[in-house]
């Protein structure tokens, strides 16, 4: 899962970059405009070290984002998932909110709180909490009647084991959820880098880019691309761990 | 013990016609009842209702000496992140272990304590399920096809088992096996025909000799009615 990850990049970067310097030698263009391979993996030597760094201070923010998102997400899904007025209000008010474009907000919070750690971390939450909101109380709405049937008829059911019934039978969605929902918080550290930090991948980019230096920049997608496709292999691969665990015995016959 | 349908009337929403008419009868309790008719005639909402989980059924039962009722069905599932020797003894009531380790044996299940329920064969899953609810404080228990693709020879063994452990309870068991519910079952409930009909089964118990003719003679009576 972890290399299948990491190769659907490469092909997706270097059809990319096989497009752009199409672009490049078709057009006739300088490498001031598109910048030709050469200049590319010199500018890699230069820089690939700074920006691996970088993009490591960048994953951190995000990760740390993304747990914050999704321990939101579970209690705010949990608490919505009934149908009584309170899980109905929960429910319209996500579906509203993320309807609006989460990173608009990203100056205020810059206004707010400063271009610090707190800004990218708030941001980066943000961005990836609404879509994995949507998820989970979708996924936890939604009764498993021929499991949880025999649990409400003999007074047995709680709600922490509802949730763990429906948690489980949903085990591979909230596994995919959570591993698209990566990319997701990286995307919107990036922004906030972007906007105002003074750290990051997505400080480098926006240097490179006042400095007109495409090059540096597909090396710094590059070094992204390459972060992002090891952290969401690593997360599908301990979903698989953990159905994998839940799911089958560890060493009963197949009856 | 008595149970008792008044004037049940049921139509799903947004359907034409109802899938239960003014369904009248009564039931002498306890004992092994069944319910049969052909598929789509009602059965599985009449049950449904009968245990609550409808809400325009409870004002047409009557129940003497009838307080918990309880309904099982076929493709009911336990849940699979452990084995289904581990869920049963988590829903075992206090005091009631022996009985589970009997029906765990009479049921053949023993082998398969350890597996997960994905694991079981439709049968065995049924048959773990029904132990389960055999295991609970009840006075009425629905069998929805709760023996389905249980072999034959099992499934009496299962039917005669229930009849003998639990002689105080009442079984509504639905079933399409017509020899199955004429041969075992006390009373047996017929919808379909244009007025429903109890119907007189032979309650085999333990230790019965095979009345052909009787037996015959039931199965005619249930076929005329549906």
């Amino acid at each position: 899962m972890l290399f299948r990850r990491i190769y659907q990049f490469l092909i997706v970067y270097i059809i990319g970059l096989a497009g752009l310097l199409a672009i490049k030698y078709g057009m006739g263009l300088s490498d001031y405009v598109i910048p030709g391979i050469e200049l590319v993996a010199e500018t890699a030597g230069r820089v690939v070290s700074d920006y691996f760094f970088d993009v490591l201070n960048t994953l951190s923010v995000t990760i740390l984002g993304q747990f914050i998102s999704i321990v939101l997400a579970f209690t705010v899904g949990i608490l919505g998932r009934k149908s009584s007025w309170v899980g109905s209000f929960i429910k319209v008010m996500a579906y509203n909110i993320q309807a609006y474009p989460i990173v608009a907000l990203a100056p205020i919070i810059f206004i707010l709180l400063g271009d610090g750690f707190l800004s990218r971390l708030l941001i980066a939450s943000m961005i990836c909490y609404f879509p994995l909101l949507l998820s989970v109380l979708g996924i936890m709405a939604a009764p498993i009647k021929d499991i949880e049937h025999f649990y409400i008829a003999t007074g047995r059911m709680r709600w922490q084991l509802e949730v763990k019934i429906r948690a489980f039978e949903n085990l591979s969605k909230l596994t995919t959820v959570i591993a698209g929902s990566a990319t997701l918080a990286m995307a919107g550290t990036i922004v906030a880098e972007f906007i105002a930090a003074d750290a990051g991948i997505g400080y480098s980019i926006r240097i490179a880019l006042y400095q007109s230096d495409l090059s540096g920049i597909l090396v710094a997608l590059f070094m992204i691309g390459i972060v992002i496709s090891v952290y969401q292999g690593m997360l599908e691969s301990l979903g698989e761990q953990m159905k994998t665990k839940w799911s089958a015995p560890k060493g009963g016959d197949l009856l | 013990m008595q149970f008792e349908c008044r004037d049940l009337t049921f139509t799903y929403p947004g359907a034409e016609r109802p899938v239960l008419e003014n369904l009248s009868f009564s039931m002498a309790a306890p004992g092994f009842n069944a319910v049969f008719g052909p598929s789509g005639v009602g059965k599985t909402s009449f049950a449904r209702l009968l245990a609550g989980n409808g809400n325009a059924g409870s004002a047409h039962f009557v129940y003497e000496g009838i307080s918990t009722i309880l309904y099982s069905y076929n493709q009911e599932r336990l849940p699979g992140w452990s084995g289904t020797g581990s869920h049963l003894d988590k829903v075992c009531p206090p005091g009631k272990e022996g009985l589970k380790e009997e029906l765990i044996r009479i049921f053949k299940v023993e082998s398969l304590l350890k597996s997960r329920f994905s694991q079981l064969s439709m049968g065995q899953q049924n048959r773990m399920n029904l132990i389960r609810y055999l295991i609970q404080d009840f006075d009425m228990l629905i069998l929805d096809e709760s023996l389905a693709n249980v072999d034959e020879a099992l499934r009496e063994t299962i039917i005669l088992t229930v009849k003998e452990l639990f002689p105080d309870k009442l079984f509504l068991y639905i079933s399409h096996n017509l020899t199955e519910v004429a041969r075992f079952c006390r009373e047996i409930l017929i919808l379909g025909s244009l007025d429903s009909l109890v119907v007189r089964g032979r309650d085999y118990c333990q230790g019965y000799g095979p009345d052909k003719d009787g037996l015959d003679r039931t199965m005619l009576e249930i076929m005329n009615a549906v």
